[in-house]
C-alpha cells in the first residue's frame, strides 16, 4: 500500500470528519501523498491518538461526544477557519448525510465522496431500491413502504413467508424482524414501525421476502462522477451478530465464478448508473440457491474496506482523494487484479457470552502481532478509558494469505498473540469463530454465531492452564510478589518448618 | 496467608510452599515450581512453571489480574475478607454526624441495603446530607423519624450482617 | 574451614542401640506435643465451632507468611502441672514471619477453660514479652481468654514477675519502639482487657471480640446493671465509642487480614549485621544425631559429632585443639550466621574453663554471637583441683559469659548437672533462647550422685550419734531421693516449669537455632566490658 508521495498533491489540507481507527488509517494516506491533515475532537478526546497524530486538531463542542461529530456547522466552520480544502468523512457519523456532503460543498470546500444527491438517492432505502430494480439488479420481491398497516399486512401476505420486515429509514438493524407466518405478521409490524418511528422519526415500514440463510455480499466500487464505473471485486461480511459484522473477507467464499462476475457486474451498472463519484459498495444478499438481491448501497468508504486493498494491494483512501479532485479513474477495470485472500475481524468491546453487550474499562496493556501481511488497525492508547460514548469497535486485525485457509491460519495465530487486556473483547470469540470448521469450509451465513451458539462458547480451561494463569496473576499482585521477595534469610530458606 | 482469586464464579487458592531453592506455590492444593520469577507490572512476560516456559500478558485491575495466556484472556478478582470488608467494612450503625432533622427515611425495617445505598437524608446547619449504608446487610432498626431532631452521635439507623457474601 | 572427619559408624549396634533408643524418646516427645496442642475435650472444640472461631493454630498459620517457619517456644509449658489441666500452659507463643517482618506471637488458648491464665500462662507471657524486648521482636497477641485463673491467683497476680508484669512488659515494649499488635478474637476479661489497651494497633471481631474490665456477671454483682456484652465490650462499642479498639472486623480471617495489613506498614528497623555467609546444608545427615547421643546419660560422645550434624557444611574452625580439651570451641555457621561455638566434651578442668573463658571473650571482641551445646557434670572436684584453683578459673569463664555482649543462645544436648550450667550459659545467665533435647536431665547433681551424697551424710549422722548404721533406713533415703532427683531431673519437668524456651527434637536444633539468632539480630549489642576477673 505504501506508494511514494504525490508531486502534486491534489489537496493542501483535508480535515478528517472523523476519529479512531479509521481517522488515523485516513491520516496515514494523507501524509503520504503529502497532505497536511485537521483532526476534530471533543474534549473528553482531546488526547486521543487521531489527534496526536495529525498535524493540526480542532476541538469541537457538544452536549455529547458523538453529538458534536454530528454537528454539521461547526465542523465545516472548523474545516474553514483551518483552511481545508477537503472533508474526509470516514465511515459512520456524517459519511453518509446528504446534508452534510451539501454543506461542505456550498463552502466552497470539497467532499472526499459521492455527491449529495447520490448520497440522499441510496441513504432512502425506498428509493435506492427502485433504483436499483430499474437499472436490472435484482431486488427481493416486497411489499412497499406505508403507514397503513392494514393495507402493509395484506400485500405483505400475497408475497408469502418468510418475510423480512424493516424500517423505511433504519439501519443497523433496528425495527428489524423475520415473520414466518401470517398470524405473526401484524403485530411484527406495529411494533417495527414503532421502533422505527422512535429511532429513525419515520414510522414507515416495509417488508421483503426473506431469504433463509442468506450470505452477505458486497461489491466495492468507483466511479468517476461521469458513468464511468469499475469494481474492485467483491467481499463477504456474512457474520455477523446483532446484525452487524463482525468478520469480512475477500474474495468471498466457494463463490462460483460466473456468479461472482454477475454480482460485480450488477454493482457496476448500479455505480454507472446513478453517475457515481468515488468510493462506494453495493450489498447484496445471497440466497443458497444462488439467487442474489440488492440490499443496499453505502456512499463511503466502508469499514472492512482494507480487505479489499490486500487482495488488490491498492490504497483505497488514496483512490478516493484522488477521484474527488476530479481526477479519472487512474486504471481499467482489466487493469485490476485480486491477489491470495484477506480476512478482516473487527475487535470490539463487549461480552460474547453475555449476547455481545458492550463492555467497558481501561486499556492496561495492548500488544499486537506484527508481520508483512497483518494489518492492526486501530487508535488505541494504554490508559485510554473504554466507554459507552462511542461504538464498541476498537481496532480492526487483517490478514492476508495466499488462499483462505492461509489467511485464516493466519489470522488465529495473530488473534492468538493480540493482547488487549483491560476491557472484555471478543477476540478469543473471533478466534473460534475462524477455527470453527463450518468457517473453514465456507458454509457461511448470516446467521452462524447464531448456528454454531454452543460450539463458540469458550470452553472451560484444563487444570494445567487454570493454574498457570492463577500462578500468573497471583504473581501481578504487589502484596503476593511481596510476599515472595520480602521474606528475609534464614526464613526463606528454611521454609515451612514447624517444630 | 492464602491469596483467593475467582475466576469465572470459581473460587481457587494460591499459596507459597517454599522459596527455596525455587520457589513452590500451590493451586488450589496442586504443587508447582515456578522458576525464573518474570518482572513485576504489566505486559507481556514469561515464567517457567514445572519445568515449562510459560509465555503471558497481564494487567493488573483494580481488584485483581487480567491474564492472556495461550490466546485467552482470563480475567481474576481477588476474594479475601479484605473484599468482604469492601462489602462491608463499616460500622453497623448510621450515626447522626451533627444535630439535625431528619427530612427523608429511604428505607425500612428488613430492607437489604448495600454499601453505599441512602438510608436516610438529614439537614443540618442549613445543609441536606445522605447517610448511607456502611456495610451491606439489613436494616435491623430505623430510628429515625421524618421530621424529628436529633443530637450528634445519634443512632439513625442499625444494620445486621446478611448471610455469608 | 575445614570439614569435621565423623569417625561414626552408623552400623555398629551401639548406633543402633541410640538410634533406638533417641527415636523412642522423640516419639515419645511429640506424641506429648501432639496431644498439648489438639487434645481437648469435645464439648470445648464444639463450643469453639459453634462461636464460629477458628482454632488458635489455624488462625496462626493464616496470619504468618506463607511457605515460612514458625519457631514454637514452650510447647509443653506446665505439661506436669495442674494435673495437666492446661496444655502448653494454655497458650502459644513463637516467631515466625508476618508480612516480611520477624515478629513474635503470642496466643491464648479459647478451649481451656475459656484461655483462662493458670501461673505458668503468666510466666510463659511474660518470657515471651521478655524475649520481645531482650530481641526488640514486635507482639502480635491473638487475645481470646477469660482472663486469670481466680482459684490459683495468689501464683499469677501479687509478685513481680507475675500479672503486672505482662503489662509492665507491653509498656517498655512500646516505649522501646517495638510495635504490639492485638487482635481479639474472642474476650479479653479483666487484666486481659490491657493486652489491646497496652498494644499500639488492635483489631476486634464482630460478634465475637470484646473487651472489658469486668464482664456481664461481674457487673451485674458490683452495680446490678444489666447489659450485653456487645454493649460492654463488643466490637462496635470499642471502635466508634470508646476507642479501646482501632479497627473492626467482620471475621477472623478479616481481622487477620487487617493485622497483617498493619505489620506491613511498620518500619523494618536496621538488623545488627552480623558476619553471614551463604547457607548450606550439613555435609554430615542430621538424623545420624540419634545414633550418637549414648542411651544413658552417663554415656560420654563427642560433641564435635553433635556440631558436625548442626553447623553448614559440616565445617568447623576449631580454636586451641590441643588444650583444655573437654571443652570444644571453635567457629562455624548456622544457615549462615558466624556463629562461636561451646560444646562439652567431659568435665571442665581449669585449662578447659579459661579456654572457655578467652574464647568467649574472643566472640566478643569478634561480635560472633555464642552457642553452648551443654554435657557438663560440673567443674572438677578434688583436692588437687582446688589447689589449682579449679574456683576462681570457673569463675573467670562464668564472668566472662556473663557479661558477653553478643547473643547467646544454649542447647540442652544432655545433661547439666552443677556449676557447669552456669558456666555454659544456664537459664540464668540471659541467653537469648534455650532449648533442650527430650533426654536432656539438669540438676545440681545427678540422681546416684545425689542418693549417694544424702546416703553418705545419714550414715555419718548415725556413726556420730553411735547407732549402727541402719542399712534398710540408708536404702530407703537412698531411693527416695532417687526417685525424687529423678522427677525433677527430667527435660519435661524442666520444660514445664519454663527453664527453657521448649524441648525441641535435636533433629530441629539447626532450624531453631536459625530462626533464634536471625531474631536476635534486631537487637543491638549491649555494652562491652566485664566486671574484675579473679586472677
Amino acid at each position: 500500500m505504501m506508494t511514494a508521495p504525490d508531486d502534486n498533491p491534489p489537496f493542501r489540507k483535508v480535515l478528517i470528519a472523523n476519529r479512531g481507527e479509521i481517522a488515523c488509517r485516513i491520516i496515514r494516506t494523507l501524509r503520504e501523498m503529502g497532505i497536511a491533515s485537521v483532526a476534530i475532537h471533543h474534549p473528553v478526546e482531546a488526547r486521543a491518538r487521531h489527534v496526536r497524530e495529525a498535524d493540526q486538531a480542532v476541538e469541537i463542542s457538544g452536549e455529547t461526544p458523538v453529538a458534536a461529530h454530528l454537528d454539521i456547522a461547526q465542523i465545516v466552520d472548523a474545516a474553514r477557519a483551518v483552511g481545508a480544502d477537503a472533508i474526509h468523512p470516514g465511515y459512520g457519523f456524517l459519511s453518509e448525510n446528504a446534508r452534510f456532503a451539501r454543506a461542505v460543498a456550498e463552502a466552497g470546500l470539497t467532499f472526499i465522496g459521492p455527491d449529495a444527491d447520490t448520497i440522499a438517492l441510496m441513504g432512502d432505502k425506498i428509493s435506492a431500491r427502485q433504483f436499483a430494480a430499474d437499472h436490472g439488479v435484482p431486488v427481493a420481491p416486497s411489499v412497499m413502504p406505508t403507514q397503513d398497516l392494514a393495507e402493509f399486512t395484506r400485500r405483505a401476505t400475497e408475497i408469502g413467508f418468510p418475510l423480512l420486515i424493516k424500517a423505511a429509514a433504519g439501519g443497523g438493524g433496528k425495527g428489524m424482524s423475520i415473520v414466518r407466518s401470517a398470524e405473526e405478521l401484524e403485530g411484527a409490524a406495529r411494533l417495527a414501525a414503532s421502533e422505527a418511528q422512535r429511532y429513525f422519526g419515520d414510522g414507515r415500514v416495509y417488508a421483503e421476502l426473506f431469504v433463509e440463510r442468506p450470505r452477505h455480499i458486497e461489491v466495492q466500487v468507483f466511479g468517476d462522477g461521469k458513468g464511468g464505473a469499475i469494481h474492485l471485486f467483491e467481499r463477504e461480511c456474512s457474520v455477523q451478530r446483532r446484525f452487524q459484522k463482525i468478520i469480512e473477507e475477500a474474495p468471498a467464499a466457494n463463490l462460483p465464478a460466473a456468479l461472482r462476475d454477475e454480482i460485480c457486474a450488477s454493482a457496476v451498472r448500479l455505480a454507472a448508473a446513478s453517475n457515481y463519484r468515488n468510493a462506494g459498495t453495493v450489498e447484496y444478499i445471497l440466497g443458497a440457491d444462488g439467487r442474489f438481491f440488492f440490499l443496499e448501497m453505502n456512499t463511503r468508504l466502508q469499514v472492512e474496506h482494507p480487505v479489499t486493498e490486500m487482495i488488490t494491494g491498492l490504497d483505497l483512501v488514496r483512490l478516493q482523494i484522488e477521484i474527488a479532485a476530479g481526477r479519472d479513474l487512474p486504471f481499467t477495470q482489466d487493469e485490476v487484479s485480486a491477489n491470495g485472500h484477506a480476512i478482516e475481524c473487527r475487535i470490539c468491546a463487549e461480552d460474547p457470552e453475555h449476547d455481545f453487550l458492550p463492555e467497558t474499562g481501561t486499556i492496561l496493556h495492548l500488544d499486537a502481532p506484527q508481520a508483512a501481511y497483518l494489518r492492526f488497525e486501530n487508535a488505541l492508547d494504554r490508559g485510554q478509558r473504554v466507554t459507552a460514548d462511542f461504538d464498541p469497535m476498537l481496532a480492526k486485525l487483517v490478514a492476508h494469505g495466499p488462499d483462505r485457509a492461509g489467511a485464516t491460519r493466519r489470522s488465529i495465530a495473530a488473534l492468538h498473540d493480540l493482547s488487549l487486556l483491560g476491557v472484555k473483547t471478543n477476540i478469543d470469540y473471533l478466534a473460534r469463530v475462524l477455527g470453527h470448521p463450518a468457517f473453514a469450509a465456507g458454509e457461511l451465513h448470516t446467521g452462524f454465531v447464531i448456528q454454531h451458539k454452543a460450539e463458540l462458547t469458550a470452553a472451560e480451561p484444563d487444570e494445567a492452564t487454570r493454574d498457570k494463569v492463577l500462578i500468573a496473576a497471583a504473581l501481578g499482585l504487589r502484596d503476593f510478589r511481596d510476599l515472595i521477595l520480602g521474606v528475609p534469610e534464614p526464613h526463606a530458606s528454611i521454609g515451612p518448618w514447624r517444630n | 496467608m492464602v491469596l483467593k482469586l475467582d475466576l469465572d464464579g470459581t473460587v481457587h487458592h494460591v499459596t507459597i510452599l517454599a522459596r527455596r531453592p525455587h520457589l513452590v506455590l500451590s493451586v488450589d492444593g496442586r504443587r508447582h515450581v515456578v522458576e525464573a520469577l518474570d518482572e513485576a507490572g504489566d505486559g507481556s512476560r514469561r515464567l517457567t512453571v514445572d519445568g515449562a516456559p510459560v509465555s503471558f500478558a497481564r494487567a493488573g485491575s483494580a481488584d485483581g489480574a487480567i491474564i492472556r495466556l495461550d490466546g485467552r484472556s482470563f480475567a481474576l478478582r481477588r476474594r479475601d475478607a479484605a473484599e468482604a470488608s469492601a462489602a462491608g467494612g463499616g460500622a453497623n450503625v448510621v450515626r447522626a454526624p451533627m444535630p439535625g432533622t431528619v427530612i427523608v427515611v429511604h428505607k425500612r425495617v428488613g430492607d437489604s441495603v448495600q454499601r453505599g445505598e441512602t438510608i436516610v437524608t438529614i439537614e443540618s446547619m442549613k445543609l441536606q446530607m445522605k447517610l448511607d449504608a456502611p456495610r451491606d446487610g439489613e436494616i435491623a432498626e430505623i430510628a429515625a423519624r421524618e421530621g424529628e431532631g436529633f443530637d450528634k452521635d445519634a443512632v439513625l439507623a442499625r444494620l445486621v450482617a446478611t448471610a455469608e457474601g | 574451614m575445614s570439614r569435621l572427619q565423623s569417625s561414626i559408624n552408623t552400623a555398629s549396634a551401639d548406633f543402633r542401640r541410640n538410634e533406638a533408643h533417641n527415636r523412642r524418646l522423640v516419639a515419645e516427645f511429640k506424641a506429648k506435643q501432639e496431644a498439648a496442642r489438639h487434645a481437648r475435650p469435645q464439648r470445648d472444640l464444639d463450643r469453639l465451632a459453634r462461636q464460629q472461631k477458628m482454632p488458635q493454630r489455624k488462625r496462626i498459620e493464616i496470619l504468618l507468611d506463607p511457605g515460612t517457619p514458625f519457631l514454637e517456644l514452650s510447647s509443653l509449658a506446665a505439661n506436669m502441672a495442674y494435673g495437666g489441666e492446661s496444655p502448653s500452659a494454655s497458650s502459644i507463643v513463637g516467631i515466625g514471619m508476618v508480612s516480611g517482618r520477624e515478629v513474635m506471637i503470642r496466643a491464648d488458648d479459647p478451649t481451656v477453660k475459656g484461655g483462662a491464665w493458670y501461673p505458668l500462662t503468666v510466666k510463659k507471657i511474660v518470657r515471651a514479652l521478655d524475649i520481645a524486648m531482650e530481641n526488640r521482636l514486635p507482639v502480635v497477641h491473638l487475645c481470646d481468654s477469660a482472663g486469670g485463673f481466680l482459684q490459683l491467683q495468689s501464683e499469677l497476680f501479687p509478685d513481680r514477675y507475675m500479672g503486672g508484669r505482662i503489662f509492665r512488659n507491653q509498656s517498655m515494649l512500646s516505649k522501646m519502639g517495638v510495635k504490639q499488635l492485638a487482635l481479639v478474637f474472642g474476650h479479653c476479661t479483666a487484666g486481659g482487657a490491657y493486652i489491646p489497651g497496652l498494644s499500639d494497633y488492635s483489631v476486634i471481631v464482630r460478634g465475637t471480640g470484646a473487651v472489658f474490665l469486668g464482664g456481664p456477671p461481674l457487673v451485674k454483682a458490683a452495680t446490678g446493671e444489666d447489659v450485653t456484652v456487645e454493649e460492654l465490650g463488643g466490637a462496635e462499642m470499642h471502635t466508634s465509642v470508646s476507642g479501646t479498639c482501632d479497627y473492626p472486623a467482620d471475621s477472623e480471617e478479616h481481622a487477620i487480614e487487617i493485622g497483617r495489613d498493619i505489620v506491613s506498614q511498620w518500619d523494618r528497623l536496621p538488623r545488627w549485621e552480623a558476619q553471614r555467609e551463604a547457607p548450606e546444608e550439613p555435609f554430615y545427615d542430621p538424623a545420624e544425631i540419634y545414633g550418637i547421643v549414648p542411651d544413658a546419660i552417663k554415656k560420654a560422645f563427642d560433641m564435635r559429632e553433635i556440631i558436625a550434624r548442626i553447623v553448614d557444611g559440616s565445617r568447623f574452625h576449631e580454636y586451641k585443639p590441643n588444650y583444655g580439651t573437654t571443652l570444644v570451641c571453635g567457629f562455624a555457621n548456622i544457615w549462615g550466621f558466624k556463629v562461636g561455638i561451646l560444646a562439652n566434651n567431659g568435665v571442665l578442668f581449669n585449662d578447659s574453663s579459661i579456654k572457655g573463658a578467652h574464647f568467649i571473650e574472643l566472640c566478643n571482641q569478634n561480635n560472633t554471637p555464642l552457642v553452648f551445646l551443654q554435657n557438663i557434670t560440673g567443674y572438677m572436684v578434688g583436692r588437687e583441683y582446688e589447689r589449682r584453683g579449679i574456683t576462681k578459673d570457673g569463675a573467670k569463664m562464668i564472668m566472662a559469659q556473663s557479661c558477653s555482649r553478643v547473643p547467646k543462645f544454649t542447647v540442652m544436648c544432655n545433661g547439666s548437672f552443677g556449676a557447669g550450667n552456669y558456666g555454659m550459659c544456664g537459664r540464668a545467665f540471659d541467653g537469648r533462647f534455650l532449648f533442650s533435647w527430650p533426654n536432656h536431665q539438669i540438676g545440681v547433681m545427678g540422681g546416684d550422685q545425689a542418693a549417694n551424697t544424702l546416703a553418705e551424710v545419714k550414715a555419718n549422722q548415725m556413726k556420730r550419734n553411735g547407732g549402727a548404721v541402719d542399712k534398710g533406713e540408708i536404702d530407703r533415703l537412698w531411693d527416695e531421693t532417687r526417685k525424687a532427683y529423678q522427677e525433677q531431673l527430667s527435660a519435661y519437668y524442666s520444660t514445664s516449669e519454663l527453664w527453657d524456651d521448649g524441648i525441641i527434637d535435636p533433629l530441629d536444633t539447626r532450624n531453631a537455632l536459625g530462626v533464634a539468632i536471625s531474631a536476635s539480630l534486631n537487637a543491638p549489642l549491649g555494652p562491652p566490658g566485664y566486671g574484675v576477673f579473679r586472677f
